[in-house]
C-alpha cells in the first residue's frame, strides 16, 4: 500500500531545541533517530472538495543520537535498530555544508522507509472523522520522515560567535523514491498553537512495564516466562523505591478535612521529594560526566587512526 | 581563510592528490573548508568542479576529519535534485559500489567514487533529456545517440527558457599522435556545442540551433578553432546531415594545421643563417623564437611570435634590450611590431633576411628611444 502522505511535521519546541544544542556542541557530524506519533489533523470547516488534501500530523517528541544505525553505502541494518512502536524517521545534522539531502541521506532514508516492520500505528481515535472515512485510512505509517540541520557553508568568520542553524524537514515518497519538502511547526510556538491547549493530549507514553504477575505459576513456564517474571518483579520493586514514603493509604490522609493536622506530615514529604530530586540530579551529571570522558576517550581512538593513516 | 595543504589531513590528501593526478578529465577543487564549528580545524570537505558537457558541474565532497575510516559523502548542485546515482534504473551492475567497502589506506578509492559517479550522471541527463516532449528532439538522439562520448545537458533555471545541450565529440583522430614530441597530458578534443530551446511547442518551423566549435584550451598552441568558419545550418537539416560535412571540412583544417608546425619550424631555421643559433625557440609548436642581436654596441633580443596561420600572417617582432631598464628594473621593449614587408610567397630564407634588413632600420628607432625612456614599460 502507497504511504499515506503527511500534511505537515511537528516538533515540540524542547525537542527541537535540545536537538540543534546536541548539534552545536558535537565536535562533528551527528544523526540519529526520530521518535513520535502520527494523528490526524482536526478537521477545518471548509469544502468537502478539499476532503483529499492530506490530513495527518507527524509529530516529533524525541530524538536518539545513534553512532551507526546504517553502513557505509547507506544500508540501514535492521539489526542495529530495535523495534519501537513509534520511530518516525531519523535526522542528519552537519555542519558547513548545502541544506539539500545528501547522496548518504537519501540511501539511508531510502532504506529506513522501507522497512515496514518499524512501522508505527497512525492514531484514527481523532473524534471529528466520520465512520466510512475512518475505514479508508491506513493504519500503519513507516519511518519516511528526515530532518536535515545544516549551518551555512559560506559562514566562514572563524571569530564569529554567531552560529546559524537551518533546518529542513521532507517526508520520503516510497513509490516515487523522492524527497518531499514539508513545512516543520514547532509546537507552541506562534499564535496558531493556542487552540492546543484546549485538545491536550500528552505526548509522551508511560514506559510499558509488564508489572502484573498474570497466569498462573503452574503454567508450561518456559525460560523465558520466568526471565519475564523476573524482570517484572524487578520493574515493581524499582517502581516501588521511586514511590517510597508515598504509600497510597498515607496520601489519601493528605486530601480532605483531617489534612490540616497533617501539616507537618506534608513537610516532611516534600523535604524528601527534594532529597530524591537532589539525588536524581547528582546522578544526571555523574553520568553525563562519565558519557563525555568516555566521548573524549573515542575521540582521542579516532584522532590514533587519523595519525596512523599519515604515516602510512 | 588559511587555504594551505597542510590543514587537510593526511587521509584526505592521499585520496584528493591520487583523483586530481589520476582522472581523466582537468578536475579543479574549488575550495577546502573545515567542518568544525569555527573553521579552525583540518579541511575535510571541499567543492570539487567536474568538467561536463562543455561546462563544469560542482559537487561538495564531505569527509569527516573525527571519522577517518568513514567513506565520504557527496551533495550534487541544486538543479540535480533527482540525480540519485545508487538507485538508478537499471540499477549499476552490481551493488559491490565503491562505498561498500571504502577503504581509506587505498588512496585510489576516490577516484573510483567520483568516476562512477560522473558515468551515472552521464546516464541520469541522458534520461532527463529523453523524457522532454519535443519531437525533433526525440529525432536527434537517436540519430546521434551511437556517438562515442556524447554527452546531454538539460538546462531548466526556473525562469530561464529549458534548453537541451549536446556536446558531440568531433573527429575520430588521435591529434596527440600527429604531433611530434606531443606534450598534452589529456587527449585533445573538438567538440560541437549543439543547444535546442524547447518547451516553445507552437512555433511553425523550428530554428536552427545555436551551434558553438569548443576545443580543450590547450589545442590553441597549434590549432585555433576561433578561425574556423562553421558551415550554415540549412532549414530542415538535422544533426546527421550536419555532422558529416563539418567533420570533413575540420579534419582538413587540423590536418592543414599539423603540416603547418614543419613550415614554422622551416621559418625558424632559416632566421638562424642571418641570426646566429636562437637563445630560445619552442620546439613543439614552434610558435615563439628569440635570438640575440646588435647593433654596434646596442644589443638586444628579438622576440618572434609566429601566428597559427602562418606564413599568411606575417610573424610579430618584439625587441628587448639588453641594456636598458625601467624603474622596477625591468628590461624595455618595444611595441609589437608587425606591419613591417611581408610577402607569404617569399622563401623562408628570403623571409629571414628581409625581417633582418627591416630591423637594422629598427634596432636604431629602438635604441634611442631606450635611452629617452620613450617605449612602453
Amino acid at each position: 500500500m502507497e504511504d499515506p502522505p503527511l500534511q505537515k511535521i511537528a516538533i515540540s519546541g524542547p525537542t527541537l531545541a535540545s536537538l540543534i544544542q546536541r548539534f552545536s556542541t558535537s565536535p562533528s557530524a551527528i544523526h540519529g533517530l526520530l521518535f513520535g506519533h502520527v494523528t490526524h489533523l482536526p478537521l477545518t470547516l471548509s469544502d468537502d472538495s478539499s476532503s483529499s488534501a492530506p490530513t495527518l500530523l507527524a509529530t516529533v517528541t524525541g530524538f536518539l543520537c545513534s553512532p551507526s544505525f546504517y553502513d557505509s553505502s547507506g544500508t540501514v541494518l535492521p539489526s542495529a535498530l530495535r523495534p519501537h512502536s513509534s520511530l518516525l524517521g531519523w535526522f542528519s545534522a552537519r555542519r558547513r555544508s548545502p541544506l539539500r539531502p545528501s547522496m548518504r541521506e537519501f540511501s539511508v532514508t531510502s532504506s529506513l522507509s522501507s522497512l515496514s516492520q518499524f512501522s508505527s500505528p497512525i492514531d484514527n481515535s481523532n473524534p471529528n472523522l466520520n465512520n466510512s472515512n475512518y475505514r479508508e485510512q491506513p493504519f500503519l505509517f513507516p519511518p519516511c520522515v528526515f530532518l536535515l540541520l545544516a549551518s551555512p557553508p559560506s559562514d566562514n568568520a572563524p571569530s564569529s560567535h554567531v552560529h546559524t542553524h537551518e533546518y529542513r524537514a521532507f517526508q520520503f515518497r516510497t513509490g516515487p523514491q523522492c524527497f518531499e519538502p514539508r513545512s516543520l511547526d514547532v509546537v507552541n510556538i506562534g499564535p496558531a498553537f493556542r487552540g492546543h491547549y484546549g485538545a491536550f493530549s500528552s505526548n509522551s507514553r508511560l514506559p510499558a512495564l509488564d508489572c502484573g504477575l498474570r497466569g498462573s505459576p503452574m503454567d508450561e513456564g518456559s525460560d523465558e516466562r520466568l526471565s519475564g517474571m523476573k524482570q517484572a518483579a524487578k520493574d515493581q520493586r524499582e517502581l516501588d523505591g521511586c514511590a517510597e514514603g508515598f504509600e497510597i493509604g498515607r496520601l489519601s490522609r493528605m486530601v480532605g478535612s483531617d489534612a490540616r493536622s497533617y501539616t507537618e506530615g506534608l513537610e516532611e514529604l516534600y523535604q524528601k521529594m527534594l532529597v530524591k530530586i537532589q539525588n536524581l540530579t547528582s546522578l544526571v551529571e555523574k553520568s553525563s560526566a562519565m558519557v563525555l570522558e568516555q566521548e573524549n576517550h573515542n575521540r582521542k581512538l579516532k584522532h590514533k587512526i587519523l595519525r596512523s593513516a599519515a604515516a602510512e | 581563510m588559511a587555504a594551505g595543504p597542510e590543514n587537510v589531513p593526511p587521509f584526505i590528501a592521499a585520496q584528493l592528490s591520487h583523483l586530481l593526478s589520476h582522472f581523466r578529465l582537468t578536475l579543479k577543487v574549488e575550495q577546502m573548508w573545515s567542518g568544525d564549528k569555527y573553521n579552525s580545524g583540518p579541511f575535510d570537505r571541499f567543492s570539487l568542479l567536474i568538467p561536463y558537457c562543455l561546462d563544469f558541474i560542482k559537487w561538495d565532497v564531505i569527509f569527516d576529519a573525527e571519522s577517518p575510516s568513514a567513506a565520504p559523502d557527496v551533495i550534487f548542485g541544486p538543479e540535480d535534485e533527482d540525480f540519485h546515482p545508487f538507485h538508478m534504473q537499471p540499477s549499476p551492475e552490481s551493488n559491490n559500489n565503491s562505498l561498500s567497502d571504502w577503504n581509506y589506506k587505498d588512496p585510489s578509492r576516490l577516484l573510483t567514487l567520483i568516476q562512477f559517479l560522473r558515468d551515472q550522471y552521464v546516464l541520469y541527463q541522458r534520461k532527463r533529456v529523453g523524457e522532454v516532449d519535443d519531437d525533433r528532439l526525440k529525432f536527434e538522439i537517436s540519430t546521434i545517440l551511437s556517438r562515442e562520448g556524447i554527452e546531454m545537458h538539460m538546462s531548466s533555471g526556473g525562469e530561464k527558457l529549458e534548453e537541451v545541450k549536446f556536446a558531440v565529440p568531433l573527429l575520430d583522430m588521435n591529434i596527440n599522435k600527429m604531433v611530434s614530441c606531443c606534450p598534452w597530458r589529456y587527449s585533445q578534443k573538438i567538440y560541437l556545442q549543439v543547444v535546442y530551446p524547447v518547451g516553445r511547442k507552437y512555433t511553425s518551423a523550428p530554428s536552427a540551433p545555436r551551434l558553438k566549435l569548443v576545443s580543450s584550451p590547450e589545442l590553441k598552441a597549434a590549432f585555433s578553432i576561433d578561425d574556423v568558419k562553421l558551415p550554415p545550418w540549412l532549414d530542415g537539416m538535422c544533426l546527421a546531415e550536419y555532422l558529416p560535412n563539418l567533420e570533413e571540412y575540420l579534419g582538413k583544417q587540423v590536418l592543414e594545421a599539423v603540416s603547418l608546425i614543419e613550415v614554422r619550424r622551416h621559418f625558424i631555421e632559416a632566421l638562424a643563417s642571418p641570426f646566429g643559433r636562437p637563445v630560445e625557440a619552442d620546439p613543439v609548436f614552434c610558435r615563439k623564437a628569440t635570438f640575440l642581436a646588435a647593433s654596434g654596441v646596442f644589443t638586444f633580443l628579438v622576440h618572434f611570435l609566429i601566428p597559427t596561420q602562418f606564413p599568411k600572417q606575417q610573424p610579430s617582432i618584439m625587441l628587448q634590450s639588453s641594456q636598458h631598464f625601467n624603474s622596477q628594473m625591468a628590461p624595455m621593449k618595444s611595441r609589437l611590431i608587425s606591419d613591417y614587408p611581408w610577402s607569404p610567397r617569399w622563401e623562408p630564407l628570403l623571409m629571414a633576411e628581409r625581417i633582418c634588413e627591416f630591423l637594422g632600420d629598427e634596432a636604431l628607432n629602438f635604441k634611442r628611444q631606450c635611452s629617452e625612456g620613450q617605449v612602453q614599460q
